[in-house]
Protein backbone atom coordinates (compact mmCIF):
# COMPACT_ATOMS: atom_id res chain seq x y z
CA UNK A 1 0.00 0.00 0.00
CA UNK A 2 1.68 3.40 -1.12
CA UNK A 3 1.06 6.75 1.19
CA UNK A 4 -1.21 8.34 -1.05
CA UNK A 5 -3.96 5.07 -0.46
CA UNK A 6 -3.74 5.96 3.12
CA UNK A 7 -7.53 7.89 5.28
CA UNK A 8 -6.07 11.53 4.78
CA UNK A 9 -6.37 13.52 8.25
CA UNK A 10 -9.60 14.59 9.98
CA UNK A 11 -10.08 17.80 8.44
CA UNK A 12 -9.95 16.81 4.89
CA UNK A 13 -13.59 15.97 3.64
CA UNK A 14 -13.18 14.06 0.49
CA UNK A 15 -9.79 13.26 -0.90
CA UNK A 16 -9.16 11.12 -4.10
CA UNK A 17 -6.05 9.81 -5.77
CA UNK A 18 -5.84 8.65 -8.99
CA UNK A 19 -9.55 7.63 -9.62
CA UNK A 20 -10.45 6.13 -12.72
CA UNK A 21 -13.41 4.56 -14.05
CA UNK A 22 -14.02 2.60 -17.36
CA UNK A 23 -16.95 1.66 -19.00
CA UNK A 24 -15.71 -1.18 -21.71
CA UNK A 25 -13.47 0.84 -23.58
CA UNK A 26 -14.85 4.05 -22.86
CA UNK A 27 -12.38 6.28 -20.00
CA UNK A 28 -15.12 8.22 -18.32
CA UNK A 29 -12.60 8.86 -15.98
CA UNK A 30 -8.95 8.95 -16.05
CA UNK A 31 -7.06 9.70 -13.08
CA UNK A 32 -8.86 12.21 -10.86
CA UNK A 33 -6.99 13.28 -7.91
CA UNK A 34 -7.94 16.42 -5.54
CA UNK A 35 -8.79 16.89 -1.90
CA UNK A 36 -11.15 19.17 -0.32
CA UNK A 37 -11.42 20.23 3.34
CA UNK A 38 -13.84 20.95 5.63
CA UNK A 39 -16.43 23.79 5.54
CA UNK A 40 -15.02 24.31 1.48
CA UNK A 41 -17.26 24.26 -1.17
CA UNK A 42 -15.90 23.07 -4.85
CA UNK A 43 -17.69 23.74 -7.88
CA UNK A 44 -16.97 21.07 -10.74
CA UNK A 45 -17.14 22.49 -14.28
CA UNK A 46 -16.91 20.53 -17.49
CA UNK A 47 -18.29 19.13 -20.73
CA UNK A 48 -21.08 17.03 -20.96
CA UNK A 49 -19.31 13.85 -20.79
CA UNK A 50 -16.64 15.33 -19.23
CA UNK A 51 -17.46 12.34 -16.16
CA UNK A 52 -18.65 14.38 -13.65
CA UNK A 53 -21.64 12.54 -12.67
CA UNK A 54 -19.82 9.46 -13.01
CA UNK A 55 -16.67 11.53 -10.46
CA UNK A 56 -19.95 12.23 -7.93
CA UNK A 57 -21.65 8.35 -8.35
CA UNK A 58 -18.14 6.79 -7.16
CA UNK A 59 -17.81 9.19 -3.76
CA UNK A 60 -21.14 9.11 -3.33
CA UNK A 61 -20.63 4.46 -3.47
CA UNK A 62 -23.47 4.01 -5.85
CA UNK A 63 -20.60 2.45 -8.47
CA UNK A 64 -16.95 1.42 -7.55
CA UNK A 65 -13.60 3.00 -9.38
CA UNK A 66 -11.56 0.73 -11.71
CA UNK A 67 -8.71 2.34 -10.31
CA UNK A 68 -7.81 4.55 -7.79
CA UNK A 69 -9.23 5.63 -4.11
CA UNK A 70 -11.55 7.74 -2.61
CA UNK A 71 -12.43 8.97 1.16
CA UNK A 72 -15.14 10.85 2.40
CA UNK A 73 -15.62 12.03 5.97
CA UNK A 74 -12.65 9.66 6.50
CA UNK A 75 -13.89 6.49 5.42
CA UNK A 76 -13.01 4.22 2.19
CA UNK A 77 -15.10 5.24 -0.76
CA UNK A 78 -14.46 2.21 -2.62
CA UNK A 79 -15.71 -0.44 -0.09
CA UNK A 80 -19.14 1.65 -0.38
CA UNK A 81 -19.98 0.79 3.58
CA UNK A 82 -22.42 2.08 4.97
CA UNK A 83 -21.12 4.50 7.71
CA UNK A 84 -19.87 6.62 5.38
CA UNK A 85 -23.67 6.67 3.67
CA UNK A 86 -24.40 8.35 6.88
CA UNK A 87 -22.11 11.16 6.31
CA UNK A 88 -23.10 11.98 2.91
CA UNK A 89 -25.75 13.66 0.96
CA UNK A 90 -26.77 13.67 -2.96
CA UNK A 91 -28.45 15.43 -5.09
CA UNK A 92 -28.51 14.82 -8.38
CA UNK A 93 -30.96 14.08 -11.74
CA UNK A 94 -33.19 11.93 -10.07
CA UNK A 95 -35.48 13.22 -7.25
CA UNK A 96 -35.92 9.82 -5.19
CA UNK A 97 -38.80 11.18 -4.25
CA UNK A 98 -42.01 9.08 -4.32
CA UNK A 99 -45.17 10.89 -6.16
CA UNK A 100 -47.80 8.84 -4.26
CA UNK A 101 -46.35 10.13 -1.24
CA UNK A 102 -46.80 13.79 0.28
CA UNK A 103 -43.82 15.89 0.95
CA UNK A 104 -44.06 15.01 5.29
CA UNK A 105 -44.55 11.08 4.07
CA UNK A 106 -41.68 11.42 1.50
CA UNK A 107 -39.62 13.06 4.70
CA UNK A 108 -40.71 10.42 7.01
CA UNK A 109 -40.15 7.66 5.30
CA UNK A 110 -36.19 8.97 4.29
CA UNK A 111 -35.79 10.02 8.02
CA UNK A 112 -36.55 6.13 9.25
CA UNK A 113 -34.55 4.84 6.50
CA UNK A 114 -31.69 7.14 8.18
CA UNK A 115 -32.25 5.61 11.71
CA UNK A 116 -32.45 9.33 12.63
CA UNK A 117 -34.20 9.92 15.57
CA UNK A 118 -37.58 11.26 16.35
CA UNK A 119 -38.55 11.07 11.93
CA UNK A 120 -41.89 13.22 12.09
CA UNK A 121 -40.68 16.21 13.93
CA UNK A 122 -36.99 15.94 12.01
CA UNK A 123 -39.44 15.70 8.62
CA UNK A 124 -41.67 18.80 9.57
CA UNK A 125 -38.55 20.77 10.21
CA UNK A 126 -36.60 20.28 6.73
CA UNK A 127 -39.64 20.71 4.80
CA UNK A 128 -39.60 24.23 6.76
CA UNK A 129 -36.18 24.83 6.35
CA UNK A 130 -36.42 24.53 2.27
CA UNK A 131 -39.90 26.71 2.18
CA UNK A 132 -42.45 24.29 1.86
CA UNK A 133 -44.19 23.96 4.94
CA UNK A 134 -47.51 25.00 3.36
CA UNK A 135 -47.30 21.90 0.96
CA UNK A 136 -46.35 19.45 3.63
CA UNK A 137 -49.15 17.26 3.53
CA UNK A 138 -49.73 17.89 -0.35
CA UNK A 139 -48.38 14.90 -2.77
CA UNK A 140 -45.25 15.41 -4.51
CA UNK A 141 -46.55 14.17 -7.97
CA UNK A 142 -48.47 17.78 -7.24
CA UNK A 143 -45.17 19.77 -6.69
CA UNK A 144 -43.55 22.28 -9.66
CA UNK A 145 -39.75 21.17 -10.78
CA UNK A 146 -38.62 24.32 -8.81
CA UNK A 147 -40.64 23.14 -5.24
CA UNK A 148 -39.95 19.22 -6.21
CA UNK A 149 -36.00 20.20 -6.20
CA UNK A 150 -36.36 21.63 -2.74
CA UNK A 151 -38.31 18.50 -1.70
CA UNK A 152 -34.93 16.58 -3.13
CA UNK A 153 -32.49 18.71 -0.96
CA UNK A 154 -34.57 18.00 2.09
CA UNK A 155 -34.52 15.16 1.17
CA UNK A 156 -30.70 14.80 1.32
CA UNK A 157 -29.98 16.82 4.37
CA UNK A 158 -32.71 15.06 6.37
CA UNK A 159 -29.53 12.80 8.54
CA UNK A 160 -27.50 16.24 8.52
CA UNK A 161 -24.89 14.85 6.59
CA UNK A 162 -21.04 16.23 6.78
CA UNK A 163 -20.75 15.66 3.22
CA UNK A 164 -22.74 17.14 0.17
CA UNK A 165 -22.80 16.08 -3.42
CA UNK A 166 -24.82 18.07 -5.86
CA UNK A 167 -25.00 17.45 -9.63
CA UNK A 168 -25.96 19.86 -11.69
CA UNK A 169 -28.86 20.92 -9.10
CA UNK A 170 -29.59 24.22 -11.51
CA UNK A 171 -31.04 21.99 -14.21
CA UNK A 172 -34.33 22.75 -15.21
CA UNK A 173 -35.33 25.80 -12.84
CA UNK A 174 -36.60 28.89 -13.70
CA UNK A 175 -34.43 32.54 -12.67
CA UNK A 176 -36.49 32.51 -9.18
CA UNK A 177 -36.13 28.95 -8.49
CA UNK A 178 -32.32 29.15 -9.65
CA UNK A 179 -31.73 32.26 -7.29
CA UNK A 180 -33.75 30.47 -4.14
CA UNK A 181 -31.64 27.37 -4.89
CA UNK A 182 -28.39 29.31 -4.54
CA UNK A 183 -29.81 31.22 -1.36
CA UNK A 184 -30.55 27.24 -0.06
CA UNK A 185 -26.71 26.75 -1.22
CA UNK A 186 -25.39 29.65 1.03
CA UNK A 187 -27.46 28.51 4.00
CA UNK A 188 -26.32 24.79 3.41
CA UNK A 189 -22.39 25.79 3.50
CA UNK A 190 -21.98 25.57 6.84
CA UNK A 191 -18.08 25.30 8.75
CA UNK A 192 -18.46 21.46 9.13
CA UNK A 193 -19.87 20.67 6.07
CA UNK A 194 -18.21 20.30 2.16
CA UNK A 195 -19.74 20.55 -0.93
CA UNK A 196 -19.12 19.60 -4.01
CA UNK A 197 -21.20 21.19 -6.97
CA UNK A 198 -21.27 20.26 -10.96
CA UNK A 199 -23.05 22.52 -13.27
CA UNK A 200 -22.49 23.85 -16.44
CA UNK A 201 -23.90 27.32 -14.90
CA UNK A 202 -20.97 28.93 -14.85
CA UNK A 203 -22.04 32.34 -12.77
CA UNK A 204 -23.91 30.94 -10.41
CA UNK A 205 -20.90 27.98 -9.80
CA UNK A 206 -18.68 30.84 -8.70
CA UNK A 207 -21.53 32.89 -6.85
CA UNK A 208 -21.51 30.00 -4.65
CA UNK A 209 -18.24 28.48 -4.38
CA UNK A 210 -14.98 29.13 -2.89
CA UNK A 211 -12.98 26.40 -5.20
CA UNK A 212 -13.23 25.90 -8.77
CA UNK A 213 -12.43 23.01 -10.90
CA UNK A 214 -12.35 22.30 -14.58
CA UNK A 215 -13.20 18.91 -15.48
CA UNK A 216 -12.01 17.62 -19.39
CA UNK A 217 -12.30 14.31 -20.38
CA UNK A 218 -11.87 12.30 -17.43
CA UNK A 219 -9.33 14.82 -15.59
CA UNK A 220 -9.19 17.86 -13.28
CA UNK A 221 -7.53 20.27 -15.57
CA UNK A 222 -6.81 22.65 -12.93
CA UNK A 223 -8.67 23.46 -9.87
CA UNK A 224 -7.97 27.57 -8.16
CA UNK A 225 -9.41 29.01 -4.97
CA UNK A 226 -12.10 31.15 -5.84
CA UNK A 227 -9.54 34.28 -4.75
CA UNK A 228 -7.13 33.52 -7.73
CA UNK A 229 -10.05 33.04 -9.96
CA UNK A 230 -10.42 36.26 -11.96
CA UNK A 231 -14.29 35.91 -12.49
CA UNK A 232 -14.70 38.20 -15.65
CA UNK A 233 -12.03 35.99 -17.33
CA UNK A 234 -13.24 32.72 -15.82
CA UNK A 235 -15.83 31.55 -19.15
CA UNK A 236 -12.80 32.11 -21.83
CA UNK A 237 -10.19 30.69 -19.70
CA UNK A 238 -12.63 27.92 -19.25
CA UNK A 239 -13.59 27.74 -22.68
CA UNK A 240 -9.90 27.72 -23.68
CA UNK A 241 -8.92 24.56 -21.26
CA UNK A 242 -11.84 22.56 -22.71
CA UNK A 243 -10.87 23.42 -26.27
CA UNK A 244 -7.31 22.84 -25.69
CA UNK A 245 -7.51 19.26 -23.40
CA UNK A 246 -10.29 17.86 -25.54
CA UNK B 1 -30.87 -4.82 14.61
CA UNK B 2 -33.19 -2.34 16.26
CA UNK B 3 -32.22 -0.48 12.75
CA UNK B 4 -32.99 -3.56 10.66
CA UNK B 5 -36.39 -4.06 11.67
CA UNK B 6 -37.19 -0.43 11.47
CA UNK B 7 -35.66 -0.20 8.05
CA UNK B 8 -38.22 -3.11 7.05
CA UNK B 9 -40.69 -1.81 8.75
CA UNK B 10 -40.07 2.10 6.94
CA UNK B 11 -40.21 0.25 3.48
CA UNK B 12 -43.25 -1.96 4.38
CA UNK B 13 -45.53 1.23 5.57
CA UNK B 14 -44.52 3.07 2.48
CA UNK B 15 -45.75 0.69 0.28
CA UNK B 16 -49.12 0.37 2.34
CA UNK B 17 -49.80 4.37 2.40
CA UNK B 18 -48.57 4.55 -1.12
CA UNK B 19 -51.24 1.57 -2.02
CA UNK B 20 -53.87 2.72 0.51
CA UNK B 21 -53.92 6.07 -1.26
CA UNK B 22 -53.41 4.93 -5.25
CA UNK B 23 -55.40 1.37 -4.54
CA UNK B 24 -53.43 0.29 -7.95
CA UNK B 25 -51.50 -2.45 -7.22
CA UNK B 26 -54.49 -4.20 -5.49
CA UNK B 27 -57.23 -3.41 -8.16
CA UNK B 28 -55.09 -4.46 -10.96
CA UNK B 29 -54.06 -7.59 -9.22
CA UNK B 30 -57.49 -8.79 -8.57
CA UNK B 31 -58.72 -8.02 -11.81
CA UNK B 32 -56.37 -9.76 -13.64
CA UNK B 33 -56.54 -12.28 -11.41
CA UNK B 34 -60.39 -12.68 -12.10
CA UNK B 35 -60.07 -12.40 -15.64
CA UNK B 36 -57.60 -15.28 -15.60
CA UNK B 37 -60.46 -17.57 -13.72
CA UNK B 38 -63.28 -16.15 -15.83
CA UNK B 39 -61.29 -17.21 -19.45
CA UNK B 40 -60.81 -20.75 -18.04
CA UNK B 41 -64.63 -21.07 -16.26
CA UNK B 42 -65.82 -20.19 -20.33
CA UNK B 43 -63.25 -22.48 -22.28
CA UNK B 44 -63.93 -25.11 -20.26
CA UNK B 45 -67.18 -27.79 -19.58
CA UNK B 46 -67.44 -28.16 -16.12
CA UNK B 47 -70.44 -30.61 -17.00
CA UNK B 48 -67.19 -33.06 -18.18
CA UNK B 49 -64.32 -31.82 -16.37
CA UNK B 50 -64.08 -32.20 -12.64
CA UNK B 51 -63.58 -29.23 -11.28
CA UNK B 52 -61.47 -30.14 -8.44
CA UNK B 53 -59.05 -31.57 -10.95
CA UNK B 54 -58.71 -28.34 -12.90
CA UNK B 55 -59.57 -25.99 -10.09
CA UNK B 56 -55.63 -25.89 -8.68
CA UNK B 57 -54.02 -25.42 -11.73
CA UNK B 58 -56.08 -22.54 -12.89
CA UNK B 59 -56.28 -21.00 -9.27
CA UNK B 60 -52.37 -20.92 -9.28
CA UNK B 61 -52.33 -19.74 -12.73
CA UNK B 62 -54.44 -16.67 -11.56
CA UNK B 63 -52.54 -16.48 -8.44
CA UNK B 64 -49.07 -16.20 -10.04
CA UNK B 65 -49.91 -13.92 -13.27
CA UNK B 66 -51.58 -11.27 -10.91
CA UNK B 67 -48.30 -11.99 -8.74
CA UNK B 68 -46.21 -10.91 -11.73
CA UNK B 69 -48.18 -8.02 -12.73
CA UNK B 70 -47.58 -6.74 -9.34
CA UNK B 71 -44.43 -6.82 -8.86
CA UNK B 72 -43.71 -5.31 -12.06
CA UNK B 73 -45.78 -2.95 -10.53
CA UNK B 74 -44.17 -2.33 -7.03
CA UNK B 75 -40.99 -2.31 -8.56
CA UNK B 76 -42.20 0.54 -10.82
CA UNK B 77 -42.77 2.50 -7.86
CA UNK B 78 -38.75 2.02 -6.94
CA UNK B 79 -38.09 3.26 -10.66
CA UNK B 80 -40.06 6.03 -11.02
CA UNK B 81 -38.03 9.38 -10.11
CA UNK B 82 -34.97 6.61 -9.50
CA UNK B 83 -36.12 5.89 -5.87
CA UNK B 84 -33.88 3.22 -6.03
CA UNK B 85 -30.80 5.47 -6.41
CA UNK B 86 -32.17 7.35 -2.98
CA UNK B 87 -32.85 4.15 -1.56
CA UNK B 88 -28.83 2.90 -1.89
CA UNK B 89 -28.00 6.18 -1.06
CA UNK B 90 -29.20 5.28 2.93
CA UNK B 91 -27.14 3.51 5.02
CA UNK B 92 -29.83 0.86 5.14
CA UNK B 93 -29.12 -2.55 5.23
CA UNK B 94 -29.92 -4.01 1.49
CA UNK B 95 -31.08 -7.25 2.64
CA UNK B 96 -33.23 -4.78 4.97
CA UNK B 97 -34.55 -3.21 1.74
CA UNK B 98 -35.19 -6.57 -0.15
CA UNK B 99 -36.92 -7.75 2.66
CA UNK B 100 -39.41 -4.97 3.39
CA UNK B 101 -39.81 -4.96 -0.47
CA UNK B 102 -40.47 -8.89 -0.07
CA UNK B 103 -42.98 -8.54 2.97
CA UNK B 104 -44.84 -5.58 1.43
CA UNK B 105 -45.37 -8.16 -2.18
CA UNK B 106 -46.35 -10.90 -0.13
CA UNK B 107 -48.89 -8.95 2.19
CA UNK B 108 -50.43 -7.83 -1.23
CA UNK B 109 -50.44 -11.05 -2.84
CA UNK B 110 -52.14 -12.54 0.30
CA UNK B 111 -54.75 -10.59 0.18
CA UNK B 112 -55.74 -10.48 -3.21
CA UNK B 113 -55.56 -14.52 -2.56
CA UNK B 114 -57.89 -13.83 -0.05
CA UNK B 115 -60.15 -12.32 -2.18
CA UNK B 116 -60.10 -14.67 -5.06
CA UNK B 117 -60.85 -17.85 -2.94
CA UNK B 118 -64.20 -17.07 -2.53
CA UNK B 119 -65.10 -16.34 -6.08
CA UNK B 120 -62.88 -19.21 -7.09
CA UNK B 121 -65.37 -21.29 -4.58
CA UNK B 122 -68.76 -20.01 -6.62
CA UNK B 123 -67.15 -20.19 -10.20
CA UNK B 124 -65.89 -23.84 -9.69
CA UNK B 125 -68.65 -24.67 -7.68
CA UNK B 126 -66.57 -26.21 -4.74
CA UNK B 127 -66.94 -25.96 -1.07
CA UNK B 128 -63.51 -24.78 0.35
CA UNK B 129 -64.86 -24.18 3.91
CA UNK B 130 -63.74 -27.92 5.23
CA UNK B 131 -60.58 -27.44 3.53
CA UNK B 132 -59.99 -23.94 4.55
CA UNK B 133 -56.57 -24.50 7.19
CA UNK B 134 -55.09 -26.89 4.99
CA UNK B 135 -55.41 -24.53 1.90
CA UNK B 136 -54.13 -21.43 3.36
CA UNK B 137 -51.29 -23.25 4.19
CA UNK B 138 -50.46 -24.33 1.62
CA UNK B 139 -51.31 -20.84 -0.21
CA UNK B 140 -48.92 -19.18 2.12
CA UNK B 141 -46.17 -21.51 1.30
CA UNK B 142 -46.09 -21.08 -2.49
CA UNK B 143 -46.92 -17.36 -2.02
CA UNK B 144 -43.81 -16.91 -0.19
CA UNK B 145 -41.57 -18.86 -2.54
CA UNK B 146 -43.00 -16.95 -5.51
CA UNK B 147 -42.24 -13.57 -3.37
CA UNK B 148 -38.69 -14.50 -2.74
CA UNK B 149 -37.79 -15.36 -5.90
CA UNK B 150 -39.83 -12.69 -7.67
CA UNK B 151 -38.46 -9.63 -5.77
CA UNK B 152 -34.86 -10.57 -5.85
CA UNK B 153 -35.56 -11.12 -9.90
CA UNK B 154 -37.35 -7.99 -10.55
CA UNK B 155 -34.25 -6.72 -8.00
CA UNK B 156 -31.80 -8.60 -10.55
CA UNK B 157 -33.95 -6.76 -13.97
CA UNK B 158 -34.25 -3.40 -12.36
CA UNK B 159 -31.68 -2.16 -14.73
CA UNK B 160 -32.61 -3.83 -17.75
CA UNK B 161 -34.74 -2.09 -20.66
CA UNK B 162 -37.44 -4.57 -21.75
CA UNK B 163 -37.88 -5.93 -17.40
CA UNK B 164 -41.42 -6.45 -17.96
CA UNK B 165 -40.50 -9.35 -20.32
CA UNK B 166 -37.65 -10.55 -18.62
CA UNK B 167 -39.12 -10.93 -15.13
CA UNK B 168 -41.47 -13.75 -16.25
CA UNK B 169 -38.95 -15.18 -18.37
CA UNK B 170 -36.72 -15.40 -15.56
CA UNK B 171 -39.21 -16.26 -13.08
CA UNK B 172 -41.42 -18.60 -14.27
CA UNK B 173 -39.13 -21.31 -14.95
CA UNK B 174 -37.28 -21.14 -11.84
CA UNK B 175 -40.76 -21.21 -9.98
CA UNK B 176 -41.63 -24.52 -11.39
CA UNK B 177 -41.50 -26.48 -8.18
CA UNK B 178 -43.31 -24.12 -6.50
CA UNK B 179 -45.84 -24.09 -8.72
CA UNK B 180 -46.26 -28.12 -9.49
CA UNK B 181 -45.61 -28.45 -5.38
CA UNK B 182 -48.87 -25.69 -4.99
CA UNK B 183 -50.66 -26.96 -7.62
CA UNK B 184 -50.21 -31.17 -6.81
CA UNK B 185 -51.19 -30.21 -2.97
CA UNK B 186 -54.26 -28.24 -3.70
CA UNK B 187 -55.62 -30.62 -5.74
CA UNK B 188 -55.03 -33.05 -2.91
CA UNK B 189 -56.99 -31.10 -0.24
CA UNK B 190 -59.84 -30.45 -2.43
CA UNK B 191 -59.76 -34.48 -2.85
CA UNK B 192 -59.64 -34.57 0.86
CA UNK B 193 -56.35 -35.60 1.14
CA UNK B 194 -54.45 -35.25 4.65
CA UNK B 195 -51.78 -32.22 5.23
CA UNK B 196 -49.35 -35.44 6.89
CA UNK B 197 -49.85 -37.35 3.13
CA UNK B 198 -47.83 -34.67 1.40
CA UNK B 199 -45.06 -33.87 3.54
CA UNK B 200 -42.58 -34.19 0.42
CA UNK B 201 -44.11 -31.43 -1.28
CA UNK B 202 -44.48 -29.16 1.68
CA UNK B 203 -40.85 -30.27 2.21
CA UNK B 204 -39.67 -29.34 -1.26
CA UNK B 205 -41.79 -25.55 -0.97
CA UNK B 206 -39.62 -25.15 2.28
CA UNK B 207 -36.79 -26.03 0.70
CA UNK B 208 -37.42 -23.61 -2.24
CA UNK B 209 -38.32 -20.34 0.46
CA UNK B 210 -35.16 -21.39 2.38
CA UNK B 211 -32.61 -22.12 -0.81
CA UNK B 212 -33.69 -18.73 -2.69
CA UNK B 213 -33.83 -16.13 1.03
CA UNK B 214 -30.26 -17.64 0.99
CA UNK B 215 -29.57 -16.84 -2.30
CA UNK B 216 -31.35 -13.20 -2.17
CA UNK B 217 -29.16 -13.06 1.57
CA UNK B 218 -26.15 -13.58 -0.05
CA UNK B 219 -26.26 -11.74 -3.77
CA UNK B 220 -28.39 -9.03 -3.22
CA UNK B 221 -25.49 -6.47 -2.23
CA UNK B 222 -24.59 -7.30 -5.74
CA UNK B 223 -27.59 -7.37 -7.69
CA UNK B 224 -28.43 -3.62 -6.21
CA UNK B 225 -25.34 -2.44 -7.21
CA UNK B 226 -25.26 -0.57 -10.84
N1 LIG C 1 -23.36 3.36 -16.94
C1 LIG C 1 -22.60 3.73 -17.97
N2 LIG C 1 -22.30 2.86 -18.95
C2 LIG C 1 -21.54 3.22 -19.99
N3 LIG C 1 -21.00 4.43 -20.14
C3 LIG C 1 -21.25 5.35 -19.21
C4 LIG C 1 -22.08 5.06 -18.08
N4 LIG C 1 -22.16 6.18 -17.33
C5 LIG C 1 -21.43 7.12 -17.96
N5 LIG C 1 -20.89 6.63 -19.08
C6 LIG C 1 -20.01 7.37 -20.01
O1 LIG C 1 -19.01 8.01 -19.25
C7 LIG C 1 -18.72 9.29 -19.75
C8 LIG C 1 -18.87 10.30 -18.66
O2 LIG C 1 -20.24 10.42 -18.32
P1 LIG C 1 -20.77 11.36 -17.17
O3 LIG C 1 -22.23 11.17 -17.08
O4 LIG C 1 -19.98 11.13 -15.94
O5 LIG C 1 -20.43 12.80 -17.75
P2 LIG C 1 -20.87 14.20 -17.20
O6 LIG C 1 -19.64 15.02 -17.07
O7 LIG C 1 -21.72 14.05 -16.00
O8 LIG C 1 -21.71 14.76 -18.41
P3 LIG C 1 -22.99 15.72 -18.40
O9 LIG C 1 -22.46 17.11 -18.31
O10 LIG C 1 -23.60 15.48 -19.73
O11 LIG C 1 -23.85 15.33 -17.27
C9 LIG C 1 -19.68 9.51 -20.91
O12 LIG C 1 -18.98 9.28 -22.11
C10 LIG C 1 -20.74 8.47 -20.72
O13 LIG C 1 -21.23 8.03 -21.96
MG1 LIG D 1 -23.70 14.52 -15.50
Amino acid sequence: MDETSQPPSPDVAVKAVGLRKSFGWLEALRGVSFELKKGEFLAVFGPNGAGKTTLLKILSTLTRPTAGSAWVAGYDATKGDAELRKEIGVISHASSIYGDLTAFENMVFYARMYGVRDPETRAVEVVDEVGLKARLHDRAATFSRGMLQRLTIARAVIHNPSVLFLDEPYTGLDQHAAKSLTEQLAFLHTEKRALILTTHDIDRGLDTCDKAAIQVAGKFVRMDSIDEIDRKNFENLYLKTVRENS
Amino acid sequence: MDQYFKTVYAIVWKDFVTELKTRELFSSMFIFATLVILIFIFSINLSVVDAREVGPGILWAAFIFSGTLGLNRSFMLEKENDCLQGLMLTPADRTAIFFGKMLSNFVFLTIMEIFILPLFMVFFNIDLLPHLGPLLLVVFLGTVGFCVLGTLLSSLSAHLKNREVMLPLLLYPLLVPVVIGSVRMTGQILAGKELGDMSQWIGLILCFDIIFTGAAIMTIDHILEE
